[in-house]
């Protein structure tokens, strides 16, 4: 009789948050399927269920290596983990005591739950240079959601805990339906659908339930802001705002109402190429339709005006008084865990680390807790850079930053580099040292990706191959031979420690992880969480937000203080039509890389057999009249130019995208690709052609979702890979012995 | 007896391929066969532009010409809809293939299976599959509506489409629940009432088979938001936490308003 065992734990595959149930026979894993007994129902999407393909995986970084040829040529050797942490901690304390902690790089990406990890072995070393994604992803929203609520997490309420569910929903450049990156809500916001009375979808291209929804606008990539103003507009106009909450809780409505006059619909319209009907009715039904709510995506947080329209967005949110009421903009009261983050928050940022984060002069709003990326990279290249070891966990910074041929000069020229991984990647091949991580079904570890209303557990199914270890117990070795005090003797006391402001067992002793991972979840949910807070005490003493002026500030004076406008502005991006007209006329096409598919998880899972069948080849689309005007068809693999470089991409015509964009899949490598090219990081990726140079004022965030290319079909002699087998692409030249 | 139905909801189905994904682990499916599929729709209409996903698997039926076509009997049809195949019968003739209008019929060629990772050793978990769901190369396969599932569930008093354990791995995964399963005999079933709530329509109706999939579709919004109560009690995540009660805000009781926040939330 075969011997079954069934494991809950809980899926990481985006930023995840969904219950799984695991079946093993005989300690083999011989299925995976959604944990009905969980917040999202027992529904599991593809690369959740594909994560199967994880184990056994014959591609999988099994051994910490070492690389013995030049950087980028692929030549690795096994080393003991050792070796492998002496090493790094060895060059971290070196770089500490000369020129400074400050030289110490930390970079991850935004998959497997270690945000708080690399946080707090930044801080504990003493180096405010953490590289995250965050610039593009999230961290303006945060910022920006803070100046109103406080410590900035501000969701859409699509449980109906409050009685109601939103009455009004605006996608704006989101697909949370496909949960690229939120499954857990993704399946909230699907179940709300069926109460919905206004769904809008804001997108140049359409998403799953553009062409069924109440309203589908498609403005021109990298004007939002201008969409937003104009709904602002038209609610003032027809004085459609929530009089009782702008009346009350505000602050600098008449100014904003002064700001917003110049932002007629016509004015609009000729901005966003939309007519200006889609303005008014967006707006009547926002204002008039509450509660309601706006998801945002972070393809609004990779364009050079990110700042202003997050708060262009923010004003709209309070004007309709959609902030705090069931079924609207909800920051969640946590779980009895409190803020995870804690964990980084505990160790202060200080001035000495402030001082000497790069692009901190800059980006008086994003660099302050991490530093500006694509500034690192230019000060690299200038010759001056303070980073001398670049400890990196996760992330490609090679794919997801702008201008890749300049990020891959930056990163070969850093003295020494780490990288913590599953696969080898691009960012892999660039290191000194490989070290070999743990999927999230071989791991113990608590996940709480952006911290809400509940944590859950990941418990281990099965052993990493290997010597695979957890990203917890990577960073906890290497902490611990480095600043032995900020740090544990092993990973399971830090993770008592990250939990122990929660009830154990017999409510009174705390939390432990052993009783933590039976529960599987600490949550606040249902009647226990809490609306209105600004009407109570929650916040501040007597009622009101947490902001300057104790009211919701559509002027903030915390930005006038930095040198920023208080009132959201319009600005063009770096490269359109508008802003540079001779530009657009040899690169005619307006160009987002904001186009995802629902099986990758943004650099991940192309070396998933399962979820590459489903897309074989990274595509970009083209409106069937555009791709008529350039001369190519669908099907055809076309190459998309910029003043920066040119790609390849199979080009699919499709009439959900509004005519003269192309929407180029984002964030590709071939993981099957040679590690010399780094696995073929130049052929397809998009940010071969984004540029790096105009950046948010505020968040330093680059033009990646709007620019302009042009582009035309691959001649045949082009489609061999070897066109690209040189070293304008990035392809190292061996080092003396031959290839094989 | 029973007829097993499926009704897709064309307005919920967001092209994420969790159903196939979830077929192939309950099938141990190799690596390029694929039981149920999603075919694109794209059109522009000239006054609108539709995007749409239609999820296509076996129909099931009731005329079901693969079995016509079948010269071994290998393709049967069960007593409650369910069109099966006895792959000790099939020969790989592939008559039903061709006979089949909405080819949701794939042929397992007799080539080596190259497994998941080709040039590398089979996993442990393909080798697990080899023995917990053989497929027979050189026969023919196709979606069987989790029978195995339904069947191991009636006995124990499980309903398909409403117990997971007797439900489609399909229906259980897909986040939008755009897939229902239920009986379509029964007048009073949740596909039933779908069906006539929503106006249920066939694919090509005029092959005349009778398929035992259907699919709805209309437009989002224009619905009350008002929650039904199980929503507000949070019930879906309480029965969670077998262990403790779910935690309580700390902060919000504190304080008399915030408590009052909470009342007037609950009733």
């Amino acid at each position: 009789m075969a011997n079954r065992e069934v494991v809950y734990t809980t899926c990481k595959s985006c930023h995840g948050g969904c219950g799984v149930k695991v079946t093993k026979e005989d300690g083999v894993i011989v299925k995976i399927e959604g944990n009905d007994k969980s917040l999202t129902g027992g529904t599991m999407c593809a690369k959740g269920l594909s994560s199967i393909q994880h184990i056994d995986n014959p591609y999988r970084i099994k051994y910490p290596m070492k690389q013995v040829g030049k950087k980028g040529e692929g030549k690795w050797k096994r080393i003991s983990w050792d070796e492998a942490l002496d090493t790094v901690a060895a060059k971290m304390k070196a770089a500490i005591a000369d020129p400074g902690p400050q030289s110490i790089a930390i970079s991850q990406g935004t998959g497997r739950g270690y945000n708080r990890y690399t946080m707090r072995m930044a801080r504990s070393l003493g180096t405010g240079n953490a590289i995250t994604p965050g610039y593009v992803c999230h961290s303006p929203r945060l910022g920006l959601y803070a100046l109103v609520t406080g410590y900035g997490r501000l969701y859409c309420d699509y449980h109906g805990w409050g009685g109601v569910f939103p009455k009004t929903q605006i996608m704006w450049a989101k697909q949370l339906e496909i949960s690229s990156a939120d499954s857990e809500m993704c399946y909230w916001f699907m179940n709300s659908l069926d109460y919905v009375k206004n769904l809008i979808i804001i997108d140049p291209r359409a998403s799953a339930y553009a062409s069924r929804a109440n309203l589908w606008i498609q403005p021109r990539p990298g004007t939002d802001s201008a969409l937003a103003l104009g709904m602002m507009n038209v609610i003032m106009e027809e004085e459609l705002w929530d009089k009782d909450f702008v009346e009350n809780w505000t602050y600098g409505f008449e100014e904003l109402r002064e700001h917003v006059k110049e932002w007629t619909p016509e004015k609009v319209s000729n901005t966003c190429w939309i007519p200006k009907e889609d303005v008014i009715t967006a707006a009547r039904m926002w204002a008039i339709d509450t509660p309601g709510t706006i998801q945002v995506g972070s393809s609004l947080e990779r364009q050079a005006n990110c700042g202003h329209t997050l708060r262009a967005i923010t004003c709209l949110m309070g004007l309709a008084g959609n902030i705090e009421a069931p079924g609207s903009m909800i920051s969640w009261v946590l779980p009895d865990t409190g803020l995870i983050e804690d964990f980084n928050l505990e160790l202060p940022i200080t001035d000495e680390m402030k001082k000497n984060i790069i692009g901190g002069d800059r980006f008086k709003m994003g660099a302050t807790r991490t530093c500006n990326p694509d500034a690192m990279v230019k000060r690299i290249l200038e010759g001056k850079s303070p980073i001398k070891v670049w400890f990196s966990v996760g992330g490609q910074q090679i794919v997801h930053m702008a201008n890749t041929k300049e990020v891959v000069k930056a990163i070969e020229m850093v003295d020494f580099m780490s990288h913590t991984d599953l696969f080898m990647g691009p960012m892999a091949e660039a290191a000194d040292i490989v070290l070999p991580a743990a999927h999230w079904l071989e791991l113990d570890d608590v996940y709480d990706m952006h911290p809400r209303f509940f944590i859950e557990a990941h418990n281990k199914v099965v052993d990493p191959p290997g010597e695979a270890r957890s990203d917890a117990w990577i960073f906890n070795e290497v902490g611990k031979r480095v600043v032995p005090d900020k740090w544990w003797n092993d990973d399971y006391e830090m993770l008592d420690y990250q939990l122990r402001r929660g009830k154990g067992k017999d409510g009174e002793s705390a939390l432990t992880w052993k009783d933590f991972s039976e529960k599987l979840i600490s949550g606040c949910y249902g009647p226990d969480q809490v609306y209105y807070k600004y009407k109570t005490d929650f916040w501040k003493e007597g009622g009101g937000f947490p902001t300057p002026s104790g009211q919701f500030e559509f002027k903030s004076q915390h930005l006038e203080s930095l040198g920023y406008p208080g009132l959201p502005q319009f600005a063009e991006p770096g490269e359109s039509p508008v802003s540079t007209p001779d530009l657009y006329k040899e690169y005619p096409i307006v160009m987002s890389s904001g186009y995802r598919q629902p099986f990758y998880f943004l650099g991940q899972y192309r070396n998933i057999p399962w979820l590459r069948s489903f897309m074989e080849f990274p595509t970009c689309q083209l409106h069937p009249e555009t791709a008529k005007l350039y001369d190519v068809e669908d099907g055809d693999i076309v190459w998309i130019e910029s003043p920066r470089g040119r790609i390849r991409q199979k080009l699919r015509t499709f009439p959900g995208i509004k005519k003269g964009v192309l929407m180029a899949t984002a964030n590709c490598f071939y993981p099957e690709e040679p590690a010399k090219g780094y696995h073929g990081v130049f052929i397809s990726n998009p940010n071969v052609l984004t540029s790096n140079n105009h950046l948010d004022p505020m968040y330093g965030s680059p033009d990646l979702t709007c620019l302009l290319c042009k582009v035309y079909k691959a001649k045949d002699e082009e489609l061999t890979e070897s066109v690209f087998h040189t070293e304008e692409y990035g392809f190292v030249p061996s080092s003396g012995m031959q290839d094989v | 007896m029973a007829r097993w139905g499926m009704v897709i909801n064309l307005a919920k189905c967001t092209r994420c391929h969790a159903c196939v994904a979830a077929c192939r682990i309950e099938h141990f499916l190799p690596l390029r066969v694929t039981w149920p599929r999603l075919i694109a729709l794209e059109v522009d209409e000239g006054y609108k532009v539709d995007v749409s996903t239609y999820p296509v698997r076996c129909n099931q039926c009731k005329d079901a010409p693969c079995v016509d076509a079948c010269p071994t009997e290998a393709s049967y049809k069960r007593e409650d809809g369910i069109v099966a195949i006895d792959h000790d019968k099939c020969f790989g003739c592939r008559y039903c293939i061709i006979a089949c209008p909405y080819q949701n019929r794939t042929y397992l060629s007799r080539k080596r299976d190259p497994g998941w990772f080709p040039g590398h050793p089979k996993t442990s978990i393909e080798k697990k599959g080899e023995k917990l769901y053989p497929h027979q190369r050189g026969t023919t396969e196709k979606c069987n509506f989790c029978m195995e599932r339904i069947d191991e569930g009636l006995p124990k008093g499980l309903k398909p489409g409403i117990d997971r354990d007797a439900t489609p791995a399909c229906v259980n995964t897909c986040q939008a629940k755009a897939l229902t399963f239920g009986d379509l005999d029964d007048p009073n079933s949740n596909v039933s009432r779908l069906l006539r709530e929503k106006s249920g329509f066939v694919l090509h109706p005029e092959y005349g088979t009778d398929p035992s999939v259907y699919y709805i579709d209309y437009k989002l919004g224009g619905n009350d938001n008002t929650a039904p109560r199980e929503s507000q009690t949070g019930y879906v995540v309480q029965h969670l936490s077998t262990v403790y009660e779910p935690s309580k805000a700390k902060l919000a009781v504190k304080h008399e308003r915030g408590k009052k926040a909470v009342k007037d939330n609950c009733e």
